[in-house]
This record gives C-alpha cells, sequence and structure tokens, in this order.
C-alpha cells in the first residue's frame, strides 16, 4: 500500500552557493565571515526593533541599509525588498505601522536564517 | 613579498560582513599580485594608518555612519586623502544608484563608482584591475621620462664639451 504523505519543511531562507563561490570554496574564509555575520546581524536587528520602540527613523534607516549588504551576502533574498522598504520609509520618516509590520516579517526571517547559517557553520571546518 | 613592488590597499566600510568578503574577495582574484589590504570601519582611523603607511588605492563606502553616527561621510574622507596624495585612487562605493552621489564623487577626485549591486564585487575587481593597469602604466611612463632626461643630459654635456674645446682648443678638432 503507497502511503501519501505530507510533510512540510520550511524552505531555506539562505543561500550560501554565492558566498561558497565567491571564496572559492575556501572554507576558513568562510567560516570566519559566517562568524562575524553571527555576531554583528543579531546586534543590527535587536538595534531596528529598539529603534522602533522608540520611532528613531534614523537609525532605523541606517541599520536597514548596513543589515541589506549583510544578508545579500549570505543570500538572504527575502529580506532585501523588506529592509529597502525600511530604509525608505526611514528615509521619509513616516508610516511606523508600516515600519512595524515589515520587522514582524523581518525578525521571522532573521530567526529562521540564524538556524540555518549556525548549522551550515558546522560545514566549513 | 618586496616593500617596494606591494600595492597597498585600504578598505574603508562600517559593515564588517562586507569588508571580510570584499578582503577575500580581492585576494583571491589577484593571487598573483603583491596586494596587501588593510580594512578601518571609520575614515578618521583610515586617515590616521594613512599618514604611516600610504595606501596606492582604497576603496571607500560613501555611507560611513551606520554604526558610527558621528563618523565622517564618504566624501569628507575623500577629501582628507586627496588633500593628503592627490595622486590616490579612490574607488566609491555605495548602495544608492544616485547620479547626484556618482558626480559629486567624481567631482571631488574619485577614480571610480561602484553601485552595491549583486555584481559588485566583480565591478570592483573589474575597477582594480584597470586602476592596477593604469598604476602600471604612469611608473612605465616615469622610468622612460627618467631615461629621456637622462638621455638628454648627456648630449647637452656633450654640446657643452664640443663648444668648450672647439673655443679652448680648436686645434683638436681640425
Amino acid at each position: 500500500m503507497i502511503k501519501n504523505e505530507l510533510k512540510w519543511e520550511p524552505l531555506n531562507v539562505c543561500n550560501l552557493q554565492y558566498l561558497t563561490e565567491m571564496m572559492g570554496g575556501k572554507n576558513n574564509l568562510i567560516k570566519g565571515i559566517i562568524e562575524t555575520f553571527l555576531q554583528q546581524v543579531p546586534d543590527e536587528l535587536n538595534g531596528i526593533n529598539t529603534a522602533i520602540e522608540k520611532t528613531d527613523y534614523q537609525t532605523i534607516k541606517s541599520l536597514a541599509h548596513t543589515m541589506k549588504s549583510s544578508v545579500s551576502i549570505m543570500g538572504i533574498s527575502l529580506l532585501i525588498p523588506i529592509l529597502q522598504e525600511m530604509e525608505n520609509l526611514g528615509t521619509n520618516a513616516t508610516d511606523i505601522g508600516r515600519v512595524k509590520e515589515l520587522s514582524l516579517k523581518l525578525n521571522l526571517i532573521c530567526q529562521q536564517a540564524f538556524k540555518e547559517v549556525e548549522n551550515a557553520k558546522n560545514n566549513y571546518i | 613579498m618586496s616593500k617596494e613592488n606591494q600595492i597597498n590597499i585600504f578598505i574603508v566600510e562600517d559593515n564588517q560582513v562586507f569588508t571580510l568578503a570584499l578582503k577575500a574577495d580581492i585576494e583571491t582574484a589577484f593571487k598573483n599580485l603583491p596586494v596587501k589590504i588593510s580594512s578601518f570601519e571609520t575614515g578618521e582611523a583610515c586617515m590616521e594608518k594613512f599618514k604611516s603607511e600610504k595606501a596606492q588605492v582604497v576603496i571607500l563606502d560613501y555611507n560611513l555612519n551606520s554604526t558610527y553616527p558621528n563618523a565622517a561621510n564618504g566624501i569628507q574622507v575623500l577629501d582628507w586623502l586627496k588633500k593628503e596624495n592627490p595622486e590616490i585612487n579612490v574607488i566609491m562605493l555605495t548602495s544608492e544608484d544616485s547620479i547626484d552621489i556618482a558626480s559629486k564623487s567624481f567631482k571631488h577626485g574619485a577614480a571610480d563608482y561602484v553601485v552595491k549591486t549583486e555584481t559588485k564585487f566583480r565591478k570592483i575587481n573589474y575597477s582594480l584591475s584597470n586602476l592596477f593597469k593604469v598604476m602600471e602604466a604612469k611608473t612605465e611612463a616615469k622610468k622612460y621620462k627618467r631615461i629621456l632626461m637622462m638621455v638628454f643630459a648627456w648630449v647637452t654635456l656633450l654640446i657643452i664639451a664640443t663648444a668648450v674645446i672647439k673655443v679652448c682648443y680648436p686645434h683638436l678638432l681640425s
């Protein structure tokens, strides 16, 4: 009897292929970048969350801008339009409601990304 | 690696993930060249180092105040660098594809302007490769200029010597 099972697996939000190709497969370099990412980006995310609580548009804009570069290196393309919109709203100092909506998505995707990157780190020894 | 041939590159960027990736990418792309890369999170730190160690190329982020709000911006750092060494090659990096930023960068003396798109690293390497060719051509031109000056000095000396002989010892030439 064929058993049809539907398995739900979350899709990967990171694509480390770009980083691996760029580094020419040098594991020590990739690991170094991953470790820096795992130190830097959670701090930036906390910074954005705090700035949203304080409605500090300038910091929202700056941190969204910096995070865009970091996440693009880890191939987290889902976050680019979110961060771009946050940066634009920060620049125009408008619509904190929309910024909050975007930050929910940002936090969810980031948590998933941190898990993936943490797991991937063990492949580059 | 001899110090004389070494190409010093400074990266000024406040995003450490980006800096590490860029540094590794340049080292991989130019592994056959004697390239030495130093990185700085602020323009101020770069300028401090620049006083004691000269760089041929500086890769400079336009927005340098996302982590340090009081840090100097890219254009201010570009002005300092150009004042310190007018021959410095500066590649300006920016996330915004803006004609205003591009023209401002070139007006202040940047050699190139790269937008941080998906192909940013390839563009930076292409820009570096062009700059290295220009630097090599300038070194060659200086070398030939020196040779030409030497030849000119010898010919002048020969003419003066002939004239002196002609005036003082005319019998030697007849």
